[in-house]
């Protein structure tokens, strides 16, 4: 039964993804990646995890679909220009997004708690995704490894702007 | 089984069927109330003081005609009523009516679910919902519902961190996600008493989300005809209609179980008590339509990011060292 409805999920989210890249239509792509965001959602909640699921639906299919939808009717976008991806392949951009990757691996590898690594205790187990046990993790074990990462995110929000402007 | 499946279907055609009869009385008190507002009479002509206005309007949108304009999204153009007025249905499930009681030796709570994160499940399908406003703005292929469409979402944005922060405050003093644990931990002392001006933000910002006078930005009659459901005709506007009506009437339950005490109150039974605070609420929303003036786009945008914003901010840091210091 669970893995039927972890199957049937897992399937409509591969598919919204498959579809979010083949529609020509921005819009319908930005809506396709609403479904994948649910789907996902809904996952979680397999993982008897509903404060992930419900940060899943607010954060991604809530906030950041909205703000992408709003940037897409404000630039007016009705259908994707084509473009080469070839052409714009390894160029100075792709190495910038390599090593923040590296960095973000790094720091998730060297500074995250201890328990997270290894394998979890029985009430780990049980308290898994509850509120308290995610706070507990990120607010008081990985607190230096999530304010690191809040630094770098932001220093790569400025070198997307640096990298994206028209010259 | 009875526990199982019985119970929870008549609870829910219950609810449902008792929240969609206050809902289209809600329509109809907003016009009779409108109108006296303004020294008119209102709806009369329908039954006693138009009693019956509201069933009559649904009869007449079912016998309409159904437009879809060429130049429309034939798809999204569907879909938008749909997302609107299920995702606002949905909200309903979580909202604690009344105390729980036996009947039959079984016991019975007055809420469909309560699962532990309660207040944000409001919040994140609210926000999907808001989708079908910006969505049916967007594909009917006209240029002030895409207008409508495009503050709509500019109003989501903003507004629903000012409304967040103010549940973060309550959610500090109340130590719960639960919307049933929030209206336990009123028992004594309302959430008004202690946050007020979480409240005032979250009235504010939450007037603003639902896109009612003085923020009716996405549909301002006179500067977009009427904004994002411009192209849409019979039952397609009627679900939006009923959307906006179930939004006002979730957000009313809202205020009333996070700062009003919810169902609590003296003498009379716990469901009175919960309908009669949200009566008041979606009258005072009805009552500042018809006093206050719409404001400028560019004053509404002035308004949440430069004061609501900031004051539930600080309001959130307040809260949090008085709660260190004395809790």
């Amino acid at each position: 039964m669970e893995l039927l409805g972890i199957v049937i999920c897992g399937g409509a989210a591969l598919a919204c993804a498959l579809l979010v890249i083949l529609s020509k239509n921005t819009v319908h792509s930005a809506l396709w990646m609403v479904g994948n965001c649910l789907a996902l959602g809904v996952l979680f909640l397999f993982l008897n995890s509903q404060f992930l699921a419900i940060l899943q639906v607010i954060v991604y299919a809530g906030a950041i679909m909205m703000f992408i939808i709003y940037a897409i009717m404000m630039l007016n976008l009705r259908v994707a220009a084509e473009t080469d991806f070839r052409k714009s392949l390894f160029t100075g951009r792709f190495v910038v997004l390599f090593l923040f990757i590296i960095c973000l691996l790094a720091l998730g590898l060297g500074l995250s708690p201890t328990a997270l690594k290894g394998g979890m205790g029985k009430i780990a187990m049980a308290q898994f995704g509850e509120v308290n046990l995610i706070a507990n993790y990120i607010f008081v074990q990985g607190i230096a490894a999530f304010e690191l990462v809040s630094v770098l995110l932001t220093a790569a929000v400025v070198g997307a702007v640096f990298l994206a402007r028209k010259d | 089984m009875n526990d199982l499946i019985i119970i929870p279907i008549i609870k829910l055609l219950v609810i449902f069927g008792v929240c969609m009869l206050f809902i289209t009385y809600t329509t109809w008190l907003e016009r009779k109330a409108l109108g006296h507002f303004q020294l008119r009479y209102g709806p009369m002509r329908v039954g006693y003081h138009g009693l019956l206005q509201p069933i009559a309007d649904g009869i007449k949108n079912f016998f309409k005609e159904e437009v879809v304009p060429d130049n429309a999204d034939r798809a999204v153009f569907l879909l938008a009523p749909v997302i609107s007025i299920s995702l606002a249905v949905m909200l309903l499930a979580v909202i604690p009516f009344g105390d729980s009681f036996t009947l039959f030796g079984k016991r019975i709570d007055l809420y469909l679910a309560n699962p532990s994160i309660g207040i944000l499940f409001i919040l994140g399908f609210a926000t999907i919902g808001s989708y079908g406003t910006i969505l049916g703005g967007w594909s009917s292929g006209n240029k002030y519902g895409y207008m409508g469409g495009l503050r709509a979402s500019a109003m989501i944005i903003s507004y629903e961190l000012s409304m967040a922060f103010a549940v973060v405050s309550i959610i500090m003093v109340t130590g719960s996600f639960s919307l049933v644990d929030m209206v336990a931990a009123q028992h004594h002392m309302w959430n008004i008493v202690r946050e007020p001006v979480a409240f005032l933000v979250f009235l504010i910002s939450g007037i603003a989300e639902l896109n009612r006078t003085p923020f009716d930005m996405p549909e301002a009659e006179s500067e977009l005809c009427c904004g994002y459901n411009i192209e849409y005709s019979s039952m397609k506007f009627s679900l939006f209609f009923l959307a906006e009506y179930t939004h006002l009437f979730v957000f009313a339950s809202l205020v009333t179980t996070l700062f009003l005490g919810g169902w609590h109150g003296p003498i009379l039974p716990g469901v009175v008590w919960f309908f009669v605070k949200t009566f008041i609420v979606i009258f005072l929303c009805i009552w500042i339509r018809a006093t206050i003036p719409r404001l400028r786009y560019d004053k509404v945008m002035k308004l949440e990011w430069k004061f609501l914003l900031p004051v539930a901010l600080a309001n959130v840091i307040a809260t949090g060292v008085v709660l260190t210091l004395f809790g």
